[in-house]
């Protein structure tokens, strides 16, 4: 029962309904771009990835919530909850993840570069696909059989990304170790670009303009490991990426990523809706009798 | 999941500890280089583009700028005539690239011509007849 309810939770938190989205947030949902949260922010998010069933396979709704907090400037620091129900199987909790991304240089550049580092709690259940690295594994287990398999994993990425014209360009790469097997450590890419629809902001407030939409591409797979180095059995997705400001708190995103390769879902659908609490940071350390 | 929102609960705290800035004090050394500062505002004069920066500012600049500029207790009050003396460029830098030092974040992530929509707004903002700001 407790394996249905917390997926159910994260799935109704999903649809909440929206308030708010906040502007210029890039649409991506697996590159990350060199724009942190900005200080003492708190962006609550959730997300859906939804995987359409391949030969022998069963589709999946694999909800998540996001807890990203601006800690300074160049500091945010995110915590994720994740679950997955699969058709005609199950639905459990797959675990937790907690990121920091550091901006390393302390003003803009050509190219500017983020480091990346993540702890992950999961199980062999999650299908999230936050990040895709290593080679394509069989995961046509039932749910419960995977949920028992724990990964104790630690992530990295080197980000990079720039903006030129209104343009981001991105490109990630990621390492990865799984602390709980020997699978070597496992590499993976993301990369992608946006531009917002309209570059100039209008004095009205409106949902539908161009300027409150951003839209792009995002391409991303695994590479290998130490045991395998190469794009032998794994999987790569292209995905176009849209981004719906809906307020000035609030954002809608959509991307179907499409596979480019033989094995892992045909189509992930992604949908998500993040909503900014402004000055969080403040308003918390006022309670506590600081000066906000 | 306890060890979860233990970690999650440190770590916010500890970032909320950390961002904390109690009082503001400008940054000597925060100047633009002499060509970012010499560049022009394009849409200096243009009426469209000053309410979509009064929009603009409202969103990302107000909670820490306050919404009429004078700033809250860490960020600068914008209206004073330290701020107010410096060229277009030079607050296009800034607006640009922050200053992650004091806990200004660089917003770059706007367009160029919203980041001049700002520097549009912030023109408008009027002097501290005080003169002692914050």
């Amino acid at each position: 029962m407790k394996s249905i309810v917390i997926p159910a939770l994260l799935s109704l938190l999903f649809f909440l309904p929206a308030q708010v989205v906040r502007a210029q947030e890039a649409p991506y949902f697996v590159t990350y771009d060199h724009h942190l949260e900005e200080p003492r922010n708190l962006e609550i998010g959730t997300s859906a990835t939804v995987g359409t069933p391949g030969a022998g396979q069963s589709a999946f709704f694999a909800p998540y919530m996001e807890l990203e907090y601006g800690v300074k400037a160049w500091w945010t620091s995110e915590l994720y909850l994740e679950g997955q129900s699969t058709v005609g199987d199950s639905g459990v909790f797959t675990g937790w993840r907690l990121e920091n991304r550091f901006r390393v240089l302390s003003r803009e550049h050509r190219i500017n570069p983020v480091l990346y580092l993540e702890y992950e709690n999961i199980n062999e259940a999650s299908h999230i696909f936050k990040e895709i690295v290593g080679n394509t594994g069989d995961a046509d287990e039932p749910v419960a059989e995977l949920s028992k398999t724990r990964a104790h994993e630690l992530e990295t990425k080197l980000i990079l990304s720039s903006d030129i014209h209104s343009w981001n360009f991105a490109e990630n790469f990621i390492v990865e170790k799984n602390l709980s097997e020997n699978e070597g450590f496992e590499f993976g890419y993301a990369v992608g670009f946006y531009r917002p629809l309209a570059t100039m902001a209008s004095a009205k407030q409106c949902r539908l303009c161009r300027e409150n939409f951003a839209a792009g591409l995002e391409m991303y797979g695994g590479l290998g490991s130490t045991l395998g180095f190469g794009l032998h059995n794994t999987t790569h997705y292209l995905a176009p990426v849209i981004a719906w400001q809906l307020s000035d708190n609030a954002s809608l995103h959509f991307a179907p990523a499409v596979r480019l390769t033989d094995v892992g879902s045909p189509v992930l659908f992604r949908i998500g809706y993040s909503y900014e609490v402004r000055g969080f940071g403040r308003k918390v350390a006022r309670l506590f009798g600081g000066k906000g | 999941m306890k060890l979860a929102l233990i970690l999650a609960g440190a770590t916010l705290l500890a970032g909320i500890v950390v961002a904390q800035n109690t009082q503001y004090k400008p940054d000597p050394k925060w100047v633009a280089p002499a060509d970012a500062a010499a560049k022009k505002n394009p849409l200096a004069g243009n009426a469209d583009a000053l309410g979509g920066g009064k929009k603009l500012f409202l969103r990302h600049c107000a909670e820490c700028h306050n919404g009429d500029g004078t700033g809250l207790q860490d960020a600068a009050n914008l209206t004073l005539p330290d701020v107010q003396k410096q060229s277009d460029g030079s607050i296009f830098w800034k607006v640009t690239n922050g200053n992650m030092k004091v806990g200004m974040p660089p917003f770059a992530r706007l367009s160029e011509t919203e980041r001049w929509q700002i520097v549009s707004f912030v023109r408008t903002l009027k002097a501290d007849s005080s003169g002692t700001g914050k």
